[in-house]
């Protein structure tokens, strides 16, 4: 005669598995919280970043002949505009202003515009903007295009690279920010996602950043730049 | 499932790339000296210093905020802040026997220290401390060694010749070295011990000799044939170029660092002269006009695989090979048929003027950290020695004097 052993009575409660329903319920659930969280952000998604249009303005003169020794490159001409007088007979800040990228590209439209004008009258017919240049040939623009590169122009013109760091480490410099951007173009805030490891490279575009004045991002892009934000990656 | 989700919206984000920030000097400080009169002795140095650097930008102590009587160390940040200040530079000296000076370096933006050294020298070597804490700023911003410690050789003119000088690296101080025969380009062993030049003073052309800094020793090194002329000395100081006509033609030289066993070069029909060494020791640039007209060439420090380098102008002479590495300084004659000072990349050949419209500029010498370039200009009317930055900026002048200066030299760093 044999008698069993005792069995504890943790032993002797056997192991049910999961229903395979339940863990079927539990997985759409989770996916049907995820769809309704992301499924609107998803179909919301601003059109693909195109890269700005960087452009060079060429000096105006001839060629220089490739057998002899280069000029030094002109300086930037000066800003037009005189310093005006503020009332009370004092001279307004001499602080110059250094006209951004698109400020010159302006200019420079203006001008060739204003000779345009005088050599051909244009087609009254042409679909444009108010706002478009003669020389232009879409009929719109992107929305896209002309906001990020306004983002660009905006904190380029503040991004000040200090000179005590020497040249070779700018050449390997890089640092990766995330900025959140609200309806009035305000930056919400940013994130140093990847630190340069310099630690004035870091803080010259953490300044660059904090004293940009950014224009309001247009209607389909605001939801997106405030939530998701915009990578911004600098080099000196 | 969400992890992914988050990944892809991570990765739609746009992105913008920015490069081509403006390059400002740094807005520093010098606080008011305190302690003893030598203070404002050492401040003086130290603002000259980091004036001529191109690095800095001295803000003007009439904007300064913070009272005069802000201690070493009990900084209100607050008011350099309000005057623009990034860097703040406070010191103190002690004069006894000798001067000892405790001198700091703040960021005022994160309120903290970020250098502190205590410094003493001799009364009448004040200027010593300035130029000991230059150079450790600049080293504890740039990670390159500073240069204000450095010295320079140059050729002093005067009615009765010309004579091999030394002097501090901002031109305080000369010192003759040999007397006034017709001595010339001058060029330091690594070392910093004895200084090579070219002399006429044996009466039978020019030929090569060397003096001791220190003792002003002269020996002969290169006397024979009928001229030997400017030595340049490889980075490891046991053998040196020069040019010499030892056999018939004009041409580049190797030899042990006293004189023994010399070796040809190059062998063309042209001349060639001026050979400078890579900072590796394996390549030499040197002048030729093989092709009709003086240009920069480079070879094998055995003589071999000779290519040319520059193509541009047609008188390019007096090449200076950069102790970086990437850049060889030449000067060259322009369509206006003045000299001016260059520098031409040796991986792509490309030409980057840095003097133009002012004067005459020649022999150009290289500061031991690639960061300037010491040379001659005649644009004050005198030919004074005068620095600029690698790429043309920040033009001071280094030396006055009374007749004229040419053929800078600029010395090793000091040793530790």
């Amino acid at each position: 005669m044999s008698e069993a052993a005792p069995k504890s009575v943790l032993a002797l409660r056997e192991r049910t598995p999961l229903p395979p329903a339940l863990v079927l319920a539990i997985f759409f659930h989770l996916v049907i919280f995820a769809a309704a969280f992301y499924l609107p952000r998803l179909l919301d998604r601003p059109p693909p970043m195109r890269k700005p249009i960087i452009a060079k303005l060429v000096a105006l003169g001839k060629p220089r002949d490739k057998s002899l020794l280069p000029r030094k490159e002109s300086p930037p001409p000066a800003a037009a505009a005189a310093p005006v007088a503020a009332p009370g007979g004092k001279a307004a800040p001499s602080t110059a202003h250094v006209p951004t990228r698109r400020e010159l590209m302006e200019r420079a439209l203006a001008h060739a515009a204003g000779r345009a004008a005088s050599e051909e009258k244009p087609d009254e017919e042409r679909a444009g903007q108010k706002t478009g240049s003669p020389q232009g040939t879409a009929e719109s623009s992107e929305a896209g295009d002309v906001y990020f590169t306004a983002v660009h122009d905006a904190i380029l013109e503040n991004y000040v690279v200090p000179s005590v760091i020497s040249e070779r480490e700018r050449l390997y410099l890089s640092a990766t920010v995330l900025a959140y951007i609200g309806g009035d173009g305000r930056i919400l805030r940013h994130d140093l996602q990847k630190k340069s490891g310099n630690p004035f490279f870091d803080q010259a575009l953490e300044t660059a950043i904090r004293r940009a004045k950014l224009p309001p991002p247009p209607p389909e892009l605001a939801r997106s730049l405030r939530d998701n934000g915009v990578v911004l990656n600098f080099k000196p | 499932m969400m992890i992914l989700l988050a990944i892809l919206l991570a990765a739609d984000r746009p992105v913008i790339d920015l490069s081509g920030g403006r390059i400002q000097a740094y807005p520093l400080a010098l606080a008011r000296p305190l302690g003893a009169q030598e203070t404002a002795a050492v401040q003086s140095v130290l603002q000259a210093d980091f004036d001529r650097s191109g690095i800095f930008k001295l803000l003007d102590p009439a904007s300064f905020l913070a009272p005069a009587s802000e201690g070493l160390t009990q900084i209100d940040y607050s008011k350099w802040m309000a005057i623009g200040a990034q860097g703040l530079v406070k010191m103190s000296c002690e004069a006894a026997a000798e001067v000892k000076c405790d001198l700091r370096l703040y960021d005022v933006p994160r309120a903290q220290e970020l250098l502190h050294g205590s410094y003493s020298a001799p009364r009448a070597g004040v200027r010593q401390i300035a130029h000991r804490f230059g150079d450790d700023v600049v080293k504890f911003f740039t990670q390159e060694p500073g240069v204000f410690q450095t010295r320079m050789a140059y050729v002093r003119e005067s009615e009765s010749g010309k004579q091999i000088v030394v002097a501090d690296s901002d031109g305080f101080g000369p010192q003759a070295l040999t007397g006034a025969s017709i001595n010339l380009l001058p060029s330091w062993a690594p070392d910093g011990k004895t200084i090579a030049f070219t002399s006429f003073r044996d009466g039978a052309g020019a030929h090569l000799y060397t003096v001791d800094v220190t003792s002003k020793q002269v020996r002969p090194l290169v006397t024979t044939g009928d001229f030997a002329t400017g030595a340049s000395y490889a980075p490891d100081g046991l053998r040196f170029l020069f040019s010499s006509s030892l056999e018939d033609n004009t041409d580049v030289y190797l030899s042990q660092n006293d004189g023994s066993g010399r070796r040809r070069l190059t062998d063309s029909r042209g001349i060639d002269i001026s050979g400078a060494w890579s900072p590796d020791a394996k390549r030499i640039a040197f002048i030729s006009d093989r092709a009709g007209t003086p240009q920069i060439y480079t070879m094998a420090a055995d003589g071999s695989d000779v290519r040319r380098l520059t193509f541009q102008g047609n008188y390019n002479q007096e090449p200076a090979w950069s102790p970086k590495g990437d850049l060889i300084a030449f000067s060259g004659r322009d369509e206006h048929r003045i000299f001016d000072l260059y520098t031409v990349n040796v991986e792509s050949g490309k030409v980057t003027r840095l003097t133009q419209n002012q004067g005459t500029n020649e022999k150009p010498s290289w500061s031991p950290n690639g960061r300037y370039v010491v040379f001659s200009s005649t644009r004050g009317g005198k030919r004074q020695l005068w620095m600029t930055a690698f790429d043309g900026s920040n033009q001071r002048q280094i030396t006055s004097e009374h007749v004229g200066a040419s053929d800078p030299a600029w010395g090793p760093l000091p040793a530790k």
